[in-house]
């Protein structure tokens, strides 16, 4: 027998003709709970944003396949926002304006992502930033919500694997000069105190910054006992290989978004035994886990990294929290959100949210090893790695 | 001690990158008055020339030699196709033109050969270390330091001691007289094309080297630094232009350890030749071009 769980809705079943009208005219697809979902899929980001929108739509599959929310489908609604802030606001208002989506997910980066915020609250849809690190998209309002751990959590986290975790206290920085890189060291620098950590030299370069050669001269001279670094693939990979060619050979503590196969392909043997705070855990013990990494393998043809799985897990708290809420209003998802607890995010527990809506979630360290990231420890002192209240 | 002549030693693998980059750059507006923004793309062209030849041949070395003939002849095919029909035109279109090129090749290497850049197969050069005298260098980078100073000593041999060498520096300083005297002006134009752009494809092949990395977006940074050197070296002078190469070489070296905490390079690079061109207009090189 065909499944028809919607007639079982009391609110459906035998209720007025006038409700059902109202309800098409509300939502053109009845059968299906739309997601709106905005992803990088040209220009500059296209690589994460090709990722993110794989990753979301194994992410609705699974779900899908599952039974859907409330027996019903969802469907993605995506949109292109090529990571700038005037499409991420023209894409953002089509999907409230034109599409009339009840929820929305960004698999794109900060500037879009805080660009969409205040329209999708402004419009009361819960919104879900899956790896956007800006402080102010959850500072939009109540209906904002963010996956993954901004830059001073990181930090700190970094911190105390240096201080405690290596035991290592003589320690100089590199850090790249945007906001998220910034916004780390900050964090860092705010732990170095409580983990016995001394900074000896902290140099910053530009995210154009190819070639390294005088901060990694200067480096060798305060000759640290560990180096942390915070960067991307494209100038962590050749940091890292020229900081080992000057013959440095302290351990090399990296940021989050090194957490990428192009670095382990551009820097090879170089990278080998390098940190990554804030990485993806690989190794888990987490079928759902492991059954992503190798249909994501399959799909995209490239390895699984985090910006696929804060996606693939930002579509599954929103299905979870519709589910709970048991109800598509939206002011009562927005709840069911902000209760979550124990959600199994891919990239961990994902504890609860705080006041902010941000997580409070244990934080992952990798390490390179044979040219592969593996599971080194886990930092799970969330006092420590408490994100911001305001 | 030891490290401020390891920040000088830095600062002279920056300058030598980019006095291979710059003097085409430079011979280009000697000749014609044309900034040759393009030439940035150029100099990404050879880096993919040699990152897919080398990968697909397995020698690096073959790599290099099809980056610079492929520059090489884009080069001739860039005046050829975009700078001679619009010679006509004020300056400014050619250089729009030039803009559109780069734009246009950078985005072409994203669409073929993806945005995430591509790496040598097997490249052992960059972690190859050699102790000088306290200083650990790698193999890539002594290569940028020989081919910059061979090339250009092989430039300078080339300019002063062949016919062909004095014609082209006679068109470049008068292009009218020297073609009265039997001068083939439009063929030193190849000329210049060809060899100021298989010096760029080197400068950029080397870089790939060193970085294991060649990405869509790599000219673009040389670019506008290319033009800061040029205009400190005095347009179209190029003694001028390899002392601006050096010379911002160390500044960006020092420079991005003493105030970079405030300033990222490339505003060290063009506070400097802001300050330079308040105190000599005409640049480092003197008031004589070429």
């Amino acid at each position: 027998m065909t499944h028809h769980p919607r007639l079982r809705d009391p609110r459906l079943r035998g209720g007025p003709i006038a409700i059902a009208i109202a309800l098409t005219l509300a939502s053109p697809a009845l059968a299906e709970v739309k997601i709106g979902f905005q992803a990088p899929l040209t220009g500059p980001a296209a690589t994460d944003g090709v990722s993110a929108k794989t990753a979301a739509q194994m992410a609705a599959e699974k779900v899908n396949a599952g039974g859907g929310v409330l027996g019903q489908k969802i469907e993605l609604v995506t949109y292109d926002d090529q990571a700038r802030t005037d499409e991420a606001v023209f894409t953002a208002n089509k999907l409230v304006g034109q599409d009339a989506v009840q929820f929305a997910v960004s698999g794109s980066y900060s500037a879009s992502g805080r660009a969409a915020a205040p329209i999708f609250q402004k419009a009361g849809v819960p919104f879900i930033s899956a790896y956007g690190v800006h402080p102010d998209i959850t500072r939009s309002g109540n209906y904002a919500f963010r996956g993954v751990h901004l830059g001073p959590p990181q930090g700190r986290a970094a911190a105390k694997f240096v201080g405690d975790n290596l035991g290592l206290r003589r320690v100089s920085i590199v850090t790249m000069d945007n906001d998220y890189g910034q916004a780390t060291v900050e964090g860092f620098k705010s732990a170095v105190d409580q983990f016995g950590i001394k900074v000896l030299g902290e140099y910053s370069y530009s995210l154009k910054d190819r070639q390294f050669g005088s901060i990694v001269a200067s480096v060798k001279r305060d000759n640290p006992d560990a180096i942390y670094v915070t960067g991307y693939f494209f100038t962590a990979a050749p940091l890292v290989s020229q900081l080992r060619s000057a013959g440095i050979r302290a351990p090399i503590v990296g940021s989050q978004a090194f957490d990428a196969e192009k670095l382990l392909e551009i820097a090879g043997p170089a990278v080998e035994g390098v940190y990554i705070v804030g990485g993806l855990d690989r190794d888990r013990d987490m079928p759902e886990l492991k059954d992503y990494l190798a249909e994501f393998q399959k799909r995209a043809g490239y390895a699984g990294e985090n910006v696929g799985a804060t996606v693939y897990s930002a579509i599954r708290l929103m299905a979870d929290a519709i589910t709970s809420a048991g109800t598509l209003d939206q002011a009562k998802v927005r709840d069911a959100l902000a209760a979550t607890h124990n959600f199994p995010h891919l990239a961990g527990e994902l504890v609860s949210f705080n006041a902010l809506r941000e997580i409070n979630m244990p934080m992952n360290v990798n390490v390179v090893k044979d040219g592969k990231f593996h599971h080194h420890a886990w930092i799970d002192d969330l006092k420590l790695l408490a994100p911001p209240t305001e | 001690m030891l490290y401020y002549v390891d920040l000088a030693f830095n600062g002279l693998i920056f300058g030598c990158m980019y006095a291979l980059m710059a003097v085409g750059l430079t011979l280009v507006y000697g000749l014609l008055r044309i900034l040759h923004i393009a030439h940035a793309a150029v100099y990404a062209f050879g880096a993919y020339v040699a990152v897919i030849v080398a990968n697909g041949t397995g020698s690096i070395a073959a790599g290099f030699a099809a980056a610079m003939v492929a520059a090489a002849c884009l080069g001739m095919a860039i005046y050829r196709l975009l700078y001679q029909p619009l010679l006509g035109y004020p300056p400014y279109v050619a250089m729009i033109a030039s803009i559109g090129l780069l734009v246009f090749m950078e985005d072409g290497f994203r669409i073929a050969f993806g945005e995430q850049g591509l790496t040598f197969a097997h490249n052992p050069y960059p972690t190859q270390l050699h102790e000088f005298a306290g200083l650990t260098v790698n193999t890539v980078q002594v290569a940028i330091i020989a081919a910059a100073v061979v090339c250009l000593t092989l430039l300078a041999l080339f300019t002063t001691r062949t016919r062909l060498g004095i014609a082209w520096r006679a068109t470049v300083s008068d292009a009218p007289i020297a073609t009265s005297f039997g001068v083939d002006a439009v063929k030193v134009r190849y000329l210049n094309f060809a060899i100021g752009s298989a010096l760029a494809a080197l400068a950029g092949a080397l870089i790939g080297l060193l970085n294991n990395f060649v990405e869509p977006t790599m000219g673009f940074v040389v670019s506008y630094k290319a033009l800061a050197i040029i205009v400190l070296g005095g347009l179209g002078n190029l003694q001028g232009t390899l002392i601006a190469s050096l010379v911002l070489g160390l500044v960006e070296s020092y420079g991005t350890i003493f105030v970079g905490r405030y300033l990222d390079r490339d505003a060290i690079a063009f506070l400097f030749l802001i300050a330079v061109l308040i105190v000599r207009p005409k640049g480092l090189g003197g008031i004589k071009t070429a």
